[in-house]
């Protein structure tokens, strides 16, 4: 166990993920959040997928190893968007925790983040991980809002309660969906960026128009077996984004779908409620300004 | 002899509940991913599914749901396995069309015997 006269650099030394391979990162990756409240774990192709979709930047993003026996301690990566970084990924090893692993993860990416240009550090919190959020707290990191993660299993949905008013259902797909993410909100968490969006593909787009003339649009991807990153048109009423949930599970009724980082205090999140999802988890996003 | 499919990813967990299954008699086929675990399930039609919720490739929610949407499978009973928070797993399990939930870590008295209690329901 660490006393607080050794500092983190005494047990670690740092690797760049790019010195490893897809798999490879997977299983360490895996290996340390074993135990974590929600694991999510990954496998080699997941895990590129993660890369590609986020910007993740491998040269900046670290392995760190055991001083002595070079058994890697723990992980991190590091998202980079022009003069924003984002952390994700962050793991310790838990045979290999209470050497300081975690500070010396974050040492590294907010080091690499002074040296290049980047003002703004963002990184999101499992809510309820309260030694992984006292640690950004020390490190300067302040609260912004917290997150709901939700999803909704594949069902029929109640034909009593589907919009009558639908008069057109136009869709979209890939580029044709751009012009509608120009008009979304300014704010979204970095897995829900329209550049996350736009790198994640596969993105289906309605546009629906109601008795009353008003017209509303949703963007999300379709997987294989799920519906994710769901956007929709802001300044629209309630009914309508009602309406939008609605004409996209008619329309996909055997997918299960999953939403994240829904800030839970946002008027979609009704909306969601009302067609059926249920929240998951909650994170906490937290900045760092340079 | 009553065929459980165990899909779970973390290999100290999958190693003890297939132990544990297999001294309780049971016939156990271990699965280590979603995909694997859909084969598994697909091809030998099993009396009960073991799954845990977090796995590496398709999220253990999606494959319950596959599961449910094939008309032969729609009686077996799933069992959701996790760590997750208990109200969390239930509610989560629930939705999903689960018939129960087993927390982790295995209670190795008591695991089989749950097992045994699911499928007699």
């Amino acid at each position: 166990m660490a006393s607080k006269n050794v500092k983190p650099e005494d047990f670690h030394i740092a690797v760049p993920t790019n010195e490893y391979t897809d798999d490879g990162l997977a299983e360490i990756y895996n290996s340390a959040r074993v135990d974590y409240i929600v694991p999510m774990p990954m496998n080699g192709k997941r895990m590129r997928q993660y890369i590609d979709a986020y910007n993740i930047n491998l040269g900046a993003s670290v392995v760190s190893l055991d001083i002595e026996d070079h058994v890697p301690t723990g992980i991190i990566m590091l998202g980079v968007r022009g003069d924003r970084s984002w952390i994700t990924r962050l793991g310790v090893i838990p045979v290999k925790r209470r050497r300081k692993t975690g500070q010396f993860l974050m040492n590294r990416m907010i080091e690499y983040s002074q040296t290049n240009n980047i003002r703004t550090i963002q990184l999101e919190v499992i809510k309820g991980n309260d030694p992984a959020k006292a640690l950004f707290e020390k490190l300067g990191f302040e609260y912004i809002q917290e997150l709901l993660v939700i999803r909704r299993p594949p069902s029929k949905l109640d034909e009593s309660k589907i919009n009558p008013d639908v008069i057109e259902v136009a869709e979209y797909e890939n580029e044709g969906v751009y012009p509608f993410l120009d008009e979304r909100e300014k704010y979204a968490s970095w897995v829900e960026e329209t550049q996350s969006l736009k790198n994640a593909g596969s993105l289906k787009g309605l546009q629906v128009t109601l008795k009353s003339g008003e017209m509303g649009w949703i963007v999300f991807q379709r997987s294989p077996f799920q519906l994710q990153h769901v956007v929709l048109q802001p300044d629209i009423s309630h009914e309508m984004r009602v309406t939008l949930l609605q004409q996209m599970h008619i329309k996909y009724p055997l997918q299960d779908t999953k939403v994240e980082n829904i800030p839970a205090h946002h008027p979609v999140w009704d909306a969601f409620c009302e067609v059926g999802y249920l929240e998951t988890f909650r994170r906490i996003e937290m900045y760092l300004h340079l | 002899m009553s065929l459980i499919v165990v899909i779970e990813d973390n290999e100290h967990s999958a190693r003890l509940a297939s132990k544990l299954l297999r001294r309780a008699e049971f016939k156990v086929i271990l699965a280590e991913d979603g995909e694997t675990g859909l084969t598994a399930v697909f091809e030998n039609h099993p009396d009960l599914v073991l799954i845990d919720l977090g796995l590496p490739d398709i999220d253990g929610q999606t494959v319950i749901a596959l599961i449910r949407q094939q008309e032969e499978l729609a009686s077996v009973p799933i069992i959701a396995f996790t760590a997750w928070p208990q109200e969390t797993a239930e509610n989560m399990a629930q939705a999903y069309g689960c018939d129960g939930v087993i927390t982790k870590p295995i209670e190795a008295r008591e695991f089989a015997n749950q097992i045994a209690m699911f499928l007699e329901q």
